[in-house]
């Protein structure tokens, strides 16, 4: 297993204004999250999770710090290439599945990939491959009022690992959906970050996700309180049911 | 390529609906609006079209056909002297005042004494030689069939025509012009008709040996000068400025782009917030694609790859909603005109309301913030 830094943030400080408040959210936070290790962002609900997950994604500008990802100072790059980091290196699960009603299920994780230029063949060849690593083979014609929650979310995985990221963030992936479908939903992503040596971060505050996790940051109040690594979680070894 | 824009379109069509109909009841609106103007000024000009022959000689300045005064007889004879000149014929104008049934009171009408003759030129296209022979009876008068319920009298009956009894011996289409009611009698019968008035004709037409020479001998044929008595024109150079005359002085043509201008706004209004409506039911997915990687300008390829395609099918529907109104209209004898520009014209604005609303719905897009979807 790879231990190379995937992401070192430096005294990343963060506020928001509102009206005439400005609230701290995120002070001085020093982070390295390693490649091939699901590491898991807890704490209770508004000490900054999102917001730092967002930051070291590139989608929302820190006041204060830097982000290095994969080597790249990603906060010194403009609008544009940024962007074209996202597109080569970043996968993203939201909470919410976000998929098109109009498409089904390998349409969704296609759409992505068509902005690569990959060309058709290896566009649909890829596809297939990441729906059949979430174990949705049999449901690649499905559109999202056909699949369950638990679905929905393992084909928004499969938008995000399709295109081969080297940083998968994932916010609350599992806190819409039942324990069952939840446990499968982290054990795709603690494969696909042992099988691809991705970076995968997940914030949660769901506690049932700490014993799957390689390694637990603990936030409070904009810090980091506790790092604890796990040697040996355990995986689930059939997701396709 | 996931064809994105198509699939959602045919998916959720009933979100897109509003904005085809829109696009579809605008472009009706603007054809059919265009078609009844057009169709008011070719009847203003019907006398014109209506006609043979390319030359028309008529008092100078003339604005409107309908404005016609009288002009010198030996226009006549000038027009003959021309080598290319076939052909000449006086045509009468007399304002009239019509008494048919008592119920309707009095009408007032429009009066057209032409030559009755088998050649002759003045409404040769509305008027078959059959029925226009019959002009020979004293009295005998001809109208366009829609007119018979403001005259209020049947093929066979009579009515008091500037208190002389006339006769109607035919109806035939075509003959309809705008603000009144156009009887069409013999030159002699006109000549009654008018007593005490002047009894020389206001137009003289004439047909030439080669139609394709109107202009350079209309041309010849103007008396030029400010003291002339009569001017010269081509047939369509008289019916333009008919049309000109009633576009302009009637405000009319202002009417037309006024009401352009409303039936553009309002269908880019309903458009735009249909679409915008769509692109905000879906912000979510947008913004995931922007996270992954996808640029705006992409995602705004797939809303103005949508308004297109709801342009499409709204032009789709708006022409086969113009072919039924213009349908409904020509068979209930309303003046329709449609022309090739004009169609292009209309097709052109409402693709212009579909962009205009494609690119504000684009706007809608700068709320696919991906950093919201982190909450
Ligand atoms: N755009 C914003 N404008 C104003 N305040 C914000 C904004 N985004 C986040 N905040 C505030 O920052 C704090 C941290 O928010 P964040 O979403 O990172 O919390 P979280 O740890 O993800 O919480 P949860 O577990 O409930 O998702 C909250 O107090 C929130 O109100
Ligand atoms: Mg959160």
């Amino acid at each position: 297993m790879s231990e190379s830094i995937a992401i070192r943030a430096r005294d990343i400080g963060k506020g928001f204004t509102v009206g005439k408040v400005t609230t701290r959210v995120i002070e001085g936070l020093h982070v390295d999250v390693l490649a091939g290790e699901l590491t898991l962002l807890s704490g209770p609900s508004g000490c900054g999770k999102s917001t730092l997950l967002a930051i070291l994604s590139g989608l929302e500008r820190p006041d204060a710090g830097s982000v290095m990802a994969l080597g790249e100072p990603v906060w010194a790059l403009d609008r544009r290439a940024l962007q074209r980091f996202r597109l080569h290196h970043i996968g993203f699960v939201f909470q919410g599945f976000n998929l098109f009603p109009a498409l089904d299920a390998v349409e969704q994780v296609e759409l992505p990939l068509s902005y690569l230029d990959l060309g058709a063949a290896e566009t649909r060849r890829r596809a297939e491959a990441a729906l059949d690593e979430v174990g949705l083979a049999h449901r690649r014609h499905m559109r999202p009022a056909e699949l369950s929650g638990g679905e929905k979310q393992r084909v928004a995985i499969a938008r995000a690992l399709a295109k081969r990221p080297q940083l998968l963030f994932a916010d609350e992936p599992t806190s819409a959906l039942d324990s069952i479908s939840g446990q499968t939903v982290i054990d795709i992503l603690h494969r696909a970050a042992r099988a691809h040596g991705t970076m995968v971060l997940c914030a949660s505050h769901d506690p049932r996700l700490i014993a799957h996790a390689d390694r637990v940051l603990r936030m409070e109040d904009g810090r980091v309180l506790t790092d604890e690594h796990h040697p040996h979680p355990p995986i689930g070894l059939d997701v396709s049911r | 390529m996931v064809a994105l824009a198509r699939k959602t379109l045919v998916y959720e069509w009933r979100r897109y609906l509003p904005a085809s109909l829109a696009v579809a009841f605008s472009g009706m609106l603007l054809l059919v609006q265009l078609a009844l103007v057009f169709g008011i000024f070719d009847s203003a000009a019907v006398y014109i079209n209506a006609s043979r022959g390319q030359i028309w000689a008529g008092y100078p300045g003339t604005q409107s056909i309908d404005l016609g005064r009288s002009i010198p007889r030996d226009a006549e004879v000038h027009l003959l002297m021309n080598p290319q000149v076939a052909q000449v014929e006086p045509f009468q104008w007399v304002n009239g005042d019509w008494r048919g049934s008592r119920a309707l009171g009095s009408v007032s009408v429009f009066v057209s004494g032409i030559d009755p003759a088998a050649t002759g030129l003045v409404f040769a296209r509305a008027i078959p030689p059959a029925l226009r022979a019959r002009l020979n009876e004293p009295g005998a008068i001809i109208v366009d069939r829609a007119d018979l319920p403001k005259l209020g009298i049947a093929v066979g009956q009579s009515g008091i025509l500037n208190g002389q009894r006339v006769y109607l011996v035919g109806t035939t289409g075509g003959l309809r012009a705008l603000g009144g009611v156009n009887i069409v009698t013999s030159l002699a019968t006109a000549e009654r008709l008018n007593a005490g008035g002047d009894l020389r004709p206001a137009y003289y037409v004439a047909r030439l040996r080669d139609p394709a020479r109107a202009e350079a001998v209309a041309a010849q044929l103007d008396p030029h000068g400010r003291l002339r008595r009569y001017a010269v024109w081509t047939a369509p150079t008289l019916a333009a400025r008919t049309v000109h005359y009633w576009l302009f002085e009637t405000g009319a043509g202002l009417g037309v782009v006024f009401m352009s201008l409303v039936v553009f706004l309002v269908g880019t209004v309903i458009t735009s917030q249909t679409l915008m409506g769509a692109v905000a039911g879906s912000i979510s997915e947008y913004a995931t694609l922007n996270a992954l990687g996808a640029s705006h300008r992409a995602l705004s390829r797939v809303v103005m790859e949508q308004a297109g395609w709801v342009g499409v099918a709204g032009l789709a529907g708006g022409g086969i909603l113009s072919a039924l109104v213009l349908a409904l209209a020509h068979s209930q004898d309303v003046p329709v005109g449609i022309t090739l520009p004009g169609i292009a014209a209309c097709a052109t604005l409402v693709m212009g309301i579909t962009m205009l609303s494609g690119m504000l719905a684009v706007r809608t897009l700068r709320n696919a913030d991906p950093a919201r979807l982190l909450r």
